[in-house]
């Protein structure tokens, strides 16, 4: 190899390592937040509903029923069945932020795999959104409004005029690593949800059931 | 062996007695007007050469899953085949649509997203829900070593109360529970309970008998 082509070579992989370690969070801007958008926007979670629901991880795909159901105590449960009606898991969501494992099968009693549907589920319930706002961010358009989590940020993200919910996000100091996006005219009890990773190849896809 | 002070033979055998008494009344009270089946062993032929008779069958069928903590039903319906040996599809069209289809070992299962193909074989848990399913329709259950099963009967049904043996399958199920017609030995009812409380039941209607069922309709 040529002494230029190595220098070449140098240049392109520093160039490669620079674009992969950047912060997809760099070029965002503080601003004050808007606390009438807050009360306005604010993710409340999703009120008692059924949806068939879908999971793609890595290649494996599985299908189902997943229950959001609001308690009497406000707390939420989560519970995922099979469309036969076998009961996958069943998460219990506290007021207080504590989280409980009703019952979950063999299959999926992994701290990964808990860890992973926690989050997601807390995230589509707005339970990271239900502590004081005070720090929101202008990016490409859209204002973040964001709450530290232990090792993460959680975002929900809105239009500049503050007249739409864009998405919910987790973030790392460098990059997003979940979205959650709804759809529908009532975002307490959306038509579809999907949960999208990004450090990883994992979907999960919600649709409403009309009874 | 311990010995109560003061307590007598005939009072052993009193509460020997109210003991078995209790143990009948559950069984009564868990299965209102049911009452056992004495003759096992004629029950088992009489069920496997009735059953054989079987050759197709074509259902409706509604299910309920109840959450009991949750207080919550969400009901389905759909239709149902069974072609012997070894053929079952299963349609739900309302409120969602989902096919499963096992036809021998193989099995597919059809969702709003993706089509999955399974051969039955290869995964432990799918080759015992499609033996389940299979012997529950083919009249063969009560020869599977998976389950214990306990039988009861009123004037129209039987009850077949069936309790898992393998570990796999005591996480999904405390037990299930099958209502056969006593007029032609098909199924009327699948009642499967859960070790948490919960409950699936699938009710069959407007089911027809060895009609003429395409092969197609099992079709992978």
């Amino acid at each position: 190899m040529h002494k230029w082509q190595m220098k070449y070579l140098h240049y392109s992989l520093a160039l490669l390592l620079l674009v992969g370690c950047a912060s997809e969070y760099k070029s965002r801007k503080p601003v004050t937040p808007d606390q009438a958008c807050i009360e306005k926007i604010r993710p409340t979670g999703v009120n008692t509903s059924w949806y068939t629901t879908y999971i793609d991880v890595i290649g494996r795909h599985i299908s189902g029923l997943l229950l959001i159901k609001q308690m009497p105590d406000s707390s939420r449960r989560v519970v995922f069945t099979n469309e036969a009606g076998v009961t996958f898991l069943d998460f219990q969501f506290n007021t207080d932020g504590s989280f409980q494992v009703k019952q979950v099968i063999k299959q999926l009693n992994k701290k990964a795999v808990i860890q992973t549907l926690r989050k997601d589920f807390e995230l589509m319930l707005g339970i990271p959104f239900r502590q004081s706002i005070t720090e929101a961010w202008l990016q490409d358009g859209e204002v973040y409004y964001g709450v530290p989590q232990k090792k993460e940020t959680a975002y929900f993200i809105t239009t500049p005029d503050c007249a739409s919910l864009r998405r919910m996000e987790l973030g790392s100091s460098r990059k997003k690593k979940v979205t959650v996006a709804l759809w529908g005219n009532d975002l307490s009890a959306p038509d579809s949800i999907q949960v999208k990773h990004y450090t990883f190849n994992m979907v999960i896809g919600l649709k409403k059931i009309e009874r | 062996m311990f010995k109560t002070p003061g307590k007598s033979a005939s009072q052993y055998i009193g509460i020997a007695i109210i003991g078995l008494l209790c143990i009948s009344a559950t069984a009564f009270a868990q299965y209102p007007g049911y009452k056992s089946v004495s003759d096992l062993a004629a029950f088992k032929k009489q069920f496997a050469t009735e059953s054989a008779k079987v050759q197709s069958i074509t259902s409706d069928f509604v299910q309920n899953k109840e959450l009991l903590a949750l207080t919550e039903t969400i009901t389905s319906s759909g239709k149902f085949w069974f072609k012997r040996s070894n053929r079952v599809r299963i349609d739900y069209t309302k409120p969602f649509t989902y096919r499963m289809v096992m036809n021998g070992d193989k099995m597919l299962v059809k969702d709003d997203q993706k089509e999955n193909r399974i051969n039955v074989k290869s995964n432990k848990l799918f080759q015992q829900v499609n033996k389940i399913m299979i012997d529950c329709v083919q009249g063969t259950i009560l020869d599977s070593k998976d389950f214990t099963t306990r039988i009861f009967e009123n004037d129209k049904s039987y009850l077949l109360e069936m309790t898992p043996v393998a570990k796999t399958l005591k996480e999904f199920f405390q037990t299930i529970v099958l209502t056969v017609e006593k007029k032609d030995y098909s199924v009327r009812s699948i009642d499967m309970n859960e070790p948490a409380g919960d409950k699936t039941t699938i009710t069959f209607s407007n089911k027809v008998l060895n009609a003429q069922v395409a092969d197609e309709v099992f079709a992978l």
